[in-house]
C-alpha cells in the first residue's frame, strides 16, 4: 500500500483527470436527460462499461472541454469544492442545479489493485444515477440553456483571473441570479466515497419551473 | 309581664352573650307571642303584605323608628322580631348606631338602619338591604354598597336626619363642585362617577405631589383623586381597568407631605404621624373610624394579614363618622407603601417580595409587567383567570368526590335518597314506574346567566331588570386618552366582521347562537362610542338581553342599547360559593359529573336513571329544584343521549327550564340549529360554512363526509358530519386530560427594556412552574406567544392597558425532557423571544404555553384529574430506595439547584395568601396547601426523578473529589454498589430493578446498571461532568480531541496512561462491557442523556459516542454494536491503528490527520445495517423514546455534515416509508419531528431543502 500526500504532483494530476473525464461524461449525459438540447444531437456510447450519450456537436463539445480544461487544474490544487451544471430557462433563471460537491481526503491513501476498478465502479454507479434522474425531476420548460460553475474553495479565483488556461476563455463571476434559485429542493442523486475523492451529486430544483 | 320589662332584660343582656335554657324557653315564648300578635295587628290595620317573609330582625339600640314600632311593622309585612339576636335565626339587625365594643364583635352580619324597613314598605317590596348598611365590614367583597343602584334619588339625597352618617355614600353637590374646580384649576380632566365615589383622572402627572392623595368631603364624603399618567409606573402596573373602577384609592411609597388645596382638604400626613394618631383618632372619631383604623393597620403590616377581606375594605374609602373628624387616619393609610387599585374585582399585594419590588420602583421607567409577582398577582385577579381556574377546581373536585366515595367504598347521595323516596311515594299512588328503558341519558345543567343571578341573589330589587355584571357602575362614559383611537379599533374589528367581544364569554354558553353584532355602530356613532366606557359585560340577564345587549359588550355600548341597564359588580367569593354549592347539590345524585366551568356541568345519569326508575324529565326536576333552594339561583337542564344533544337541549330549556331531546325528535329539532351551536364551530368556521352555503345542521347533513373532510381536515369533517346528525360519542368524563398548561397576559404588556421583557417572560415562566405543579405535570413543548402592535395601529389602544390590534407570533421548542422547572422554561422561552427578533416597545401581549404533556411522577398527594399513577409510577418512585446504589455522576450543581428553586417555588406559593379564594394555591381540597410544604421538604430526587440507569463507574474512574463533593447519601450509595460489586458481581444484578420506560420494558435484570434519579435540569451548568466510561483510545476522534481545552486533553491523556497502567482495571471494564452487551438495551436511555448533557457542558465531545456507550437501539445485536466491529473502510482501520502506538503525544499527530468520524447510528454504518436497525426500531416499540428520535436526528445531522446527502435521502425515505406506514400516529409523528430537524440542517448548509415525495 502506498500512501501519498498532496505534494505529490502526479497525484493530484491523476485525480484531477479522472474527474474531469467523469465530468464530461456527466455533462453530457446531464444534457442528454434533461433534454436541453434535442436528443438527435446525441450519440450513444460506452463509458465505464454503461452506456451513455454524448452530444456530437462540435461547438458544445468544444466548450464543454475548454470548460472542463480550466477546471482541471483547480480540481488538482484540490480548490474546486463544487461543480455545478446548471440548467436555466430562457430568462436565464435557474431551474436546475446539478451539484458534484467534490472533497478530497487530505491524507491519501492508494491501494492501486483496488484503486481504479474500485473507482471506477462508483463513477459507473453515479452515472447511471444521472441517467435515470428524470424520474425524479420534472420536465424542464422548452428553451433551457445551460452553464457551468465552478465553486472555489479559499481564495482561487484570485489565480483563475491571473491565469487563463485557454486564451480567450476566461472565468467570470456568475451572476448572483444564475447562482441562486428560489424555493429550491434538494434531490440527492449519489454520493461516492473512495479513497482519492469523495464526491456527492445532488440537484437542485426549482419548485416551480414555469 | 310587661313589655317594658324585657325591654330592659334585653338591654341588660345585650344580645351578644350565651344563653341557657331559661333564655331559650324565653326565646320561643316570645316568638309564640309574636305569631300570636301577628293576625290581630294585621286586622288592626287592615294593610298587610309579606314582603319581609324570611326576614327576622334584631333591634338594637336607639332607633328610629323605635323598636315596637318596627316590631309591628315586621307583623304586618310577614316578617319576624327577635327580643334576642341569634345568630342562626337573625338575618338582620336594626340600628342607627353602635357602640364600638359591639362593631367590634361584628362578624358578617347584616346591620342595617330602619330605613330599610320603612323604605322597603313604602315601595311596597323588598329592598336590597346593601344600600342601608351601616358598616363597612359587610361589605366583604363586594363593592355595591358604595354604588347607588337602582335608585339613585335615594343615595344621593343628603341625608340630614341621621345624626350617624350612613353608609351610603351621599356626595352632596358641593363636594363635586369644589373638586371640579379644583381640577380645573389644575388643568386636569376630572371624572366624576354619579355613584357616590368620585375619581380624578389627570392625564398629566406634572402637579402629581400636590393633588396626589385622597381629598376628603365637607362633610362625609369621600372622593378617591387618581393621577394618572405615563410616567407613573405605579398605574401602568395595574390589572385593572382604571377607567372603570368605582375607586381607585392609589397608595404612594413616597411619603412626602401632599397639600391638597381645596376648600377643607387637609395636608397630608406623613405615615408615621398617622400611626401615631392613631389612638386618639381611635377614640374621638367614634365607632366607624374606629374601624378605618384597625383596618389601617392591617395594611400597615400586609404581610401578617395579606387576606382579601381586610384589604378590600381598608382601601375603601369611607366616610369618617364624625363630620369633624379628620381623614388623617386614612391617609395615612393610603400613604403605605402597599399600592392598591381596584376594579370593582380585589386586590392584594401578597408577599413582601411585591412590596420590595415596588419600592425598588422608580417612576421613569415604566415598570410594566416586568416586575416579580406582578404576574401572579395579575393571575390572582384577572376574572377570566378565576373562571378558567375554577372549572380545574371544580373537575378536581368532582375527581377528589369520586375518589372519596371509592376509599369509603360507597357513598351516600343525598338527592339521590330524596328523590327515591319521592318516587315511592308517587308510585305508591300511581302505580305506574317509568318504563326501564336503558336508554344512555346524559343530563347538562347549567345555571341561567350565572353571574347576574348570583349577583342579584340578595338585590331582590333588581330582579326582572336589565342587569349586567361589568366592573363599570358609572354612566358608562370615560374621558378619553390621547394617543389612543378607538374609532380605528372598532373599524377594525367591525372589518373583522366578527364578534370579537364573544371571546370573553366565557361563562354563558347559552350565548353562543347569538347573531353577529349587525348593530356595529355606524361612523357617527363612533365618535360617541369613544366616550363610551370600554368595561366588557361579563354577564347580563336576559331582561338586558331582550334589550340587545350581549356578554363581552362595551358597557357602554351596553348602556345606549339600555339605558336602564343595571350593573352589578363582580362578586368572586359568591361565584364560587354558589358554583361549589351547585357542584355539591349535583355530586348529592351521583358522581358522573363532568365540570365544565364554574357554571355548568354534565352528568351521566344513565344508571342514575334505570335505578331510581325515574324518568330525565323528573331527575332534572328534582336537581334543579335543589339547586334554587340550595343557591337561590334558577337553573337550566337539557336532557340527551348525548352530550351534543344535551348541550343542545339546554339552549331550548333556557331561562329557567329544562328539555328533554327525544331521540325520535333529534332529526327535527337538529336540522334547524344553526352550525354555530355546534361546538367547535367557531366563527372561522361558520363563515367557512356560510360560503359554502351552511347555515343550519340541516344543511350541513347534505354535505357528504368526503367533502367535509377535504374541507375541513379529515378529524374535524367527521366530528362535523357525526354533530349535525346529533351523533356524539364523548364521554361524560370526571378526568379530563389536560392538554396544555399555560399563562398568558395581555393586560398592560409595555415593555421599553429588553432585560424588563426578559424579567417578565422569567416571571411568567415561573407562574407556568406553579400551574404545571399544580396540575402535576411536565411539559416538554413550550410555545411563547407574542402579540405584537400592529403596523399602524395606533400606540395607546382604545381600553386603557388593553393590547389593541395586534399581529401575533408563536414560537415553540421541544425540550428533550418534559419539565415544569420554571428556570428551564424561562432559559428557552428567553431564546426563543430573542429568536423573534421583537422590539420590545411594540409588545402588547405575551403567553407562554406547554404542550406535551406527561404527569410528573412526584406529585405527593396524587389528587385531582389527569394524574394516571399506575403501579409504574409507584414503582419508580420507590427505586432510589430500593436500588442499592446512586450513580455519583449527578453533578452537585445540578442537585442542588433545583431544590432551591423547589425552595423558592413553594415560598411563592406560601406567600399567596392563602383567603384569596380562587387562586390555584388556596385550593380548597384538604391536602393540597399541604402539597406546597411537602415539595419543601421532599428530597428533591424524588421529586424529580429522570429514571436514568446508568452504571456506577468503577472506583479507579472516579474523580475523589467528585465523589467528595456528593452529597453524602449518595457517596454513600456509590460506594456500596462498589462494594456490592466486589463482593457479588452477579447477584448485584437482581437487586436493581430494570429501567422501564413506558414505550419498552426490557425483559430481565440489569448488571451493574443501577437506576439513577436525575435532577431534571441540563441546562444547568455543571462542573464536574460525567464520569463516562473512557472509551477505547483508537475510538477517540483525533480532532474532536484537539479541539478539546488544554486542561481537558492533559486530562485525557493522563486518563489513558492510568488505563494502562492499571492493567487490572482495564480488565474489569472490559468485562464490564461484555456484560453490558448481553444486555445492550439496558443502556439506552443513559447513553442518550448523558450524551447529550456532556455535549452541552463541551463544544464538541458528543464525538465520543463512537466509543461502544453509542449503542441506542433495543434488539440492536451485539455484533452490531461490538466496539470490535472494523467498518469496512480504510480509513477507519487506519484510524485505528494510528493512536494506540502513541501515548501523550497522540493529540499532537493526529490532529494534524483530518479525517472525518463516519457517521454512525448506534454503530452501523452500512445503510443495509441501518435499514435494520431502524426497521427494528419501528415495529419492535410502540411509542419511539426520545432519546432515540434524537439519535437519529443527530445521525442525520452528521451525514448532512458528511456530505453524505444520498444516504441521508435514502434514510429518510425509508424511515417515512416505515413510520408512516407504522399504525401509531406518534410515529408519524417522529418521522416529522425527524425531518423538519433534517430540513433545517439541510436548509442551513445547501439553501434548500430535501425534496421528499
Amino acid at each position: 500500500m502506498a500512501t501519498l500526500t498532496r505534494q505529490d504532483l502526479n497525484f493530484g494530476q491523476v485525480v484531477a483527470d479522472i474527474l474531469c473525464e467523469f465530468l464530461e461524461v456527466a455533462i453530457h449525459l446531464i444534457l442528454y436527460v434533461r433534454d436541453v438540447y434535442p436528443s438527435g444531437i446525441f450519440q450513444k456510447r460506452k463509458k465505464y462499461n454503461v452506456p451513455v450519450q454524448m452530444s456530437c456537436h462540435p461547438d458544445l463539445n468544444q466548450y464543454i472541454q475548454d470548460t472542463l480544461h480550466c477546471v482541471k487544474p483547480l480540481i488538482e490544487k484540490n480548490e474546486a469544492e463544487k461543480v455545478v451544471v446548471v440548467i436555466m430557462d430562457k430568462e436565464h433563471h435557474p431551474v436546475e442545479r446539478f451539484v458534484f460537491e467534490i472533497s478530497q481526503p487530505p491524507l491519501l491513501s492508494i491501494n492501486s489493485e483496488t484503486l481504479l476498478s474500485h473507482v471506477e465502479q462508483l463513477l459507473r454507479a453515479m452515472i447511471l444515477k444521472i441517467s435515470v434522474c428524470d424520474a425524479v425531476l420534472d420536465n424542464n420548460p422548452p428553451g433551457c440553456t445551460f452553464t457551468v460553475l465552478v465553486h472555489t474553495r479559499e481564495a482561487a479565483t484570485k489565480n483563475m483571473e491571473k491565469v487563463q488556461v485557454i486564451k480567450d476563455f476566461p472565468w467570470i463571476v456568475a451572476d448572483e441570479q444564475e447562482v441562486h434559485m428560489e424555493e429550491a429542493k434538494l434531490i440527492p442523486l449519489k454520493t461516492m466515497t473512495s479513497d482519492i475523492l469523495k464526491m456527492q451529486l445532488y440537484v437542485e430544483e426549482k419548485t416551480q419551473k414555469t | 309581664m310587661s313589655r317594658d320589662g324585657w325591654r330592659k332584660k334585653a338591654s341588660e343582656d345585650d344580645g351578644w352573650g350565651g344563653r341557657g335554657g331559661y333564655m331559650a324557653a324565653k326565646i320561643s315564648k316570645l316568638d309564640e307571642q309574636f305569631q300570636k300578635d301577628a293576625p290581630r295587628e294585621k286586622q288592626k290595620e287592615g294593610t298587610s303584605s309579606c314582603i319581609f317573609s324570611g326576614v327576622a330582625i334584631y333591634v338594637n339600640g336607639y332607633t328610629d323608628p323605635c323598636a315596637d314600632e318596627l316590631r309591628r311593622m315586621m307583623m304586618l309585612h310577614g316578617g319576624q322580631f327577635h327580643l334576642y339576636y341569634t345568630r342562626s335565626r337573625t338575618t338582620h339587625i336594626i340600628a342607627t348606631n353602635l357602640p364600638n365594643s359591639k362593631i367590634q364583635e361584628l362578624k358578617g352580619e347584616k346591620v342595617v338602619r330602619p330605613e330599610w324597613i320603612t323604605d322597603s314598605i313604602k315601595a311596597g317590596r323588598q329592598l336590597s338591604y346593601v344600600q342601608y348598611q351601616l358598616y363597612a365590614k359587610q361589605q366583604s367583597l363586594n363593592f355595591t354598597s358604595i354604588c347607588a343602584q337602582g335608585k339613585p334619588d335615594l343615595s344621593f339625597k343628603p341625608s340630614p336626619s341621621h345624626p350617624q352618617p350612613s353608609h351610603t355614600q351621599t356626595l352632596s353637590k358641593e363636594v363635586l363642585k369644589s373638586t371640579a374646580s379644583f381640577t380645573e384649576r389644575t388643568n386636569h380632566q376630572l371624572d366624576v362617577r354619579l355613584n357616590g365615589s368620585c375619581s380624578i383622572v389627570f392625564e398629566e402627572d406634572a402637579e402629581r405631589p400636590r393633588v396626589n392623595g385622597i381629598h376628603d368631603g365637607d362633610d362625609d364624603d369621600t372622593c378617591a383623586l387618581l393621577p394618572r399618567g405615563s410616567q407613573d409606573p405605579l398605574l401602568t402596573n395595574g390589572y385593572v381597568h382604571p377607567v372603570n373602577g368605582a375607586l381607585k384609592p392609589l397608595l404612594f411609597a413616597e411619603h412626602s407631605p401632599h397639600v391638597v388645596d381645596t376648600g377643607s382638604h387637609q395636608s397630608h400626613l406623613p405615615q408615621t404621624e398617622s400611626r401615631d394618631r392613631e389612638e386618639p383618632s381611635c377614640s374621638s372619631a367614634g365607632s366607624k373610624s374606629n374601624s378605618h383604623q384597625r383596618s389601617s393597620i392591617s395594611i400597615a403590616s400586609p404581610a401578617k394579614q395579606p387576606g382579601l377581606h381586610n384589604m378590600q375594605k381598608d382601601l375603601h374609602p369611607k366616610p369618617t363618622s364624625n363630620p369633624g373628624t379628620s381623614g388623617a387616619p386614612q391617609k395615612g393609610n393610603l400613604h403605605d407603601q402597599t399600592r392598591v387599585r381596584l376594579n370593582g374585582s380585589y386586590h392584594t399585594t401578597p408577599s413582601s417580595s411585591n412590596l420590595a419590588v415596588i419600592s425598588s420602583n422608580h417612576p421613569g421607567r415604566s415598570g410594566q409587567g416586568a416586575e416579580a409577582g406582578i404576574i401572579s398577582e395579575f393571575f390572582s385577579h384577572s376574572r377570566l383567570h378565576h373562571i378558567s381556574t375554577w372549572r380545574n377546581e371544580f373537575s378536581e373536585y368532582v375527581s377528589a368526590l369520586q375518589s372519596r366515595r371509592r376509599a369509603a367504598g360507597g357513598a351516600v347521595f343525598s338527592g339521590k335518597e330524596k328523590l327515591k323516596k319521592l318516587k315511592a311515594n308517587c308510585s305508591s299512588g300511581s302505580l305506574m314506574a317509568a318504563p326501564q328503558v336503558r336508554q344512555s341519558c346524559i343530563l347538562h345543567v347549567d345555571m341561567d346567566c350565572f353571574f347576574v343571578s348570583v349577583g342579584i341573589r340578595h338585590r331582590p330589587d333588581l330582579i326582572g331588570k336589565p342587569v349586567a355584571v361589568t366592573s363599570n357602575r358609572g354612566p358608562g362614559r370615560i374621558p378619553q386618552r390621547p394617543g389612543a383611537n378607538p374609532q380605528l379599533e372598532f373599524q377594525y374589528y367591525q372589518s373583522k366582521q366578527k364578534q370579537y367581544r364573544k371571546e370573553k364569554t366565557d361563562c354563558d354558553l347559552e350565548m353562543t347562537p347569538s347573531p353577529p353584532c349587525d348593530e356595529v355602530p355606524s361612523n357617527g356613532v363612533d365618535l360617541d362610542l369613544a366616550a363610551l366606557s370600554m368595561a366588557e359585560i361579563a354577564s347580563c340577564s336576559y331582561e338586558a338581553r331582550q334589550a340587545g345587549v350581549r356578554n363581552g359588550m362595551f358597557f357602554g355600548r351596553a348602556k345606549q342599547l339600555c339605558p336602564d341597564l343595571q350593573s352589578v359588580s363582580y362578586d368572586f367569593q359568591a361565584y364560587k360559593s354558589v358554583a361549589l354549592c351547585m357542584y355539591e347539590t349535583l355530586a348529592s345524585y351521583t358522581h358522573n359529573i363532568e365540570a365544565l366551568s364554574c357554571d355548568e356541568a354534565l352528568i351521566d345519569a344513565t344508571n342514575l336513571l334505570v335505578e331510581l326508575g325515574v324518568t330525565p324529565d323528573d331527575l332534572a326536576r328534582a336537581i334543579r329544584e335543589d339547586i334554587k333552594e340550595k343557591t337561590g339561583c334558577s337553573a337550566s337542564v337539557g336532557m340527551g343521549s348525548n352530550i351534543l344533544l344535551a348541550r343542545m337541549a339546554t339552549r331550548k330549556a333556557k331561562p329557567n327550564g329544562q328539555y328533554f331531546l327525544r331521540s325520535e325528535e333529534v332529526d327535527d329539532f337538529i336540522r334547524d340549529q344553526p352550525v354555530s351551536s355546534l361546538p367547535g364551530v367557531g366563527r372561522s368556521m361558520s363563515s367557512k360554512l356560510t360560503s359554502l352555503g351552511v347555515s343550519t345542521c340541516g344543511d350541513l347533513q347534505q354535505l357528504s363526509i368526503s367533502r367535509l373532510q377535504r374541507e375541513f381536515g379529515p378529524r374535524t369533517g367527521q366530528t362535523l358530519f357525526r354533530f349535525c346528525r346529533g351523533l356524539d360519542d364523548r364521554p361524560v368524563r370526571s378526568e379530563k386530560e389536560r392538554k396544555s398548561v399555560s399563562a398568558e397576559m395581555n393586560y398592560n404588556i409595555r415593555f421599553t427594556q429588553v432585560e424588563e421583557a426578559e424579567s417578565f417572560l422569567t416571571n411568567l415562566s415561573m407562574e407556568v412552574q406553579k400551574r404545571l405543579e399544580g396540575a402535576g405535570l411536565r411539559g416538554r413543548r413550550i410555545t411563547l406567544k407574542v402579540m405584537v402592535r400592529k403596523p399602524g395601529a395606533p400606540v395607546e389602544p382604545a381600553k386603557y392597558g388593553g393590547h389593541g390590534i395586534c399581529d401575533n407570533f408563536a414560537r415553540s421548542v421541544l425540550l428533550a425532557q418534559p419539565t415544569d422547572s420554571g428556570q428551564l422554561i424561562a432559559a428557552e422561552v428567553i431564546k426563543l423571544f430573542h429568536a423573534m427578533k421583537l422590539d420590545v416597545k411594540e409588545m402588547r401581549g405575551v403567553g407562554l404555553q406547554v404542550q406535551q404533556l406527561e404527569g410528573s411522577h412526584t406529585d405527593p398527594s396524587g389528587q385531582g384529574p389527569s394524574r394516571g399513577r399506575s403501579i409504574k409510577d409507584l414503582l419508580l418512585a420507590k427505586q432510589p430506595t430500593h436500588s442499592p446504589t446512586k450513580e455519583p455522576p449527578a453533578p452537585q450543581d445540578g442537585l442542588t439547584s433545583p431544590s432551591s428553586s423547589r425552595a423558592f417555588s413553594s415560598i411563592w406559593e406560601r406567600v399567596t395568601p392563602p383567603s384569596s379564594p380562587p387562586s390555584t394555591s388556596s385550593d380548597p381540597m384538604p391536602g393540597t396547601s399541604k402539597g406546597g410544604l411537602h415539595q419543601l421538604h421532599t428530597p428533591n430526587h424524588v421529586r424529580t426523578c429522570l429514571n436514568i440507569s446508568i452504571e456506577v463507574p468503577s472506583p479507579s474512574q472516579v474523580d475523589q473529589s467528585v465523589l467528595e463533593a456528593l452529597p453524602v447519601d449518595i457517596r454513600r450509595q456509590v460506594e456500596q454498589s462498589w462494594r456490592h460489586r466486589e463482593e457479588q458481581p452477579s447477584t448485584s444484578s437482581h437487586l436493581s430493578t430494570p429501567p422501564r420506560t413506558s414505550s419498552s420494558p426490557p425483559p430481565g435484570p440489569s448488571l451493574g446498571t443501577l437506576v439513577l434519579q436525575l435532577p431534571d435540569q441540563p441546562g444547568q451548568p455543571c462542573t464536574t461532568g460525567i464520569i463516562l466510561e473512557l472509551p477505547d483510545f483508537s475510538q477517540v476522534d483525533p480532532d474532536v480531541f484537539a479541539a478539546l481545552p488544554r486542561e481537558l486533553q492533559e486530562e485525557l491523556c493522563s486518563a489513558y496512561r492510568n488505563k494502562r497502567n492499571a492493567q487490572a482495571l482495564v480488565q474489569a471494564q472490559s468485562s464490564a462491557v461484555e456484560q453490558k452487551h448481553t444486555f445492550p438495551q439496558l443502556k439506552q436511555p443513559a447513553v442518550g442523556k448523558l450524551k447529550r448533557r456532556y455535549k452541552k457542558r463541551n463544544a464538541s465531545p458528543a464525538k465520543k459516542g463512537l466509543s461502544p456507550l453509542k449503542k441506542l437501539f433495543p434488539g440492536n445485536s451485539p455484533a452490531k454494536s461490538s466496539p470490535s466491529k472494523t467498518l469496512p473502510l480504510p480509513l477507519k482501520t487506519e484510524n485505528v491503528q494510528c493512536p494506540s502506538s502513541t501515548s501523550t503525544d497522540v493529540p499532537e499527530t493526529l490532529s494534524k490527520f483530518n479525517p472525518r468520524p463516519v457517521p454512525t447510528l448506534a454503530g452501523a454504518y452500512e445503510f443495509s445495517d441501518i435499514r435494520t436497525l431502524l426497521r427494528e426500531w419501528v415495529t419492535s416499540i410502540s411509542e419511539p423514546m426520545e432519546e432515540d428520535i434524537l439519535q437519529v436526528v443527530k445521525y442525520c445531522t452528521e451525514l448532512v455534515e458528511d456530505k453524505d446527502l444520498e444516504k441521508l435521502y435514502l434514510v429518510i425515505k425509508y424511515m417515512k416509508r416505515l413510520m408512516q406506514q407504522s399504525s401509531e400516529s406518534v410515529w408519524s409523528m417522529a418521522f416529522d419531528f425527524i425531518l423538519d430537524n433534517v430540513q433545517v440542517v439541510v436548509q442551513q448548509t445547501y439553501g434548500s431543502t430535501l425534496k421528499i415525495t
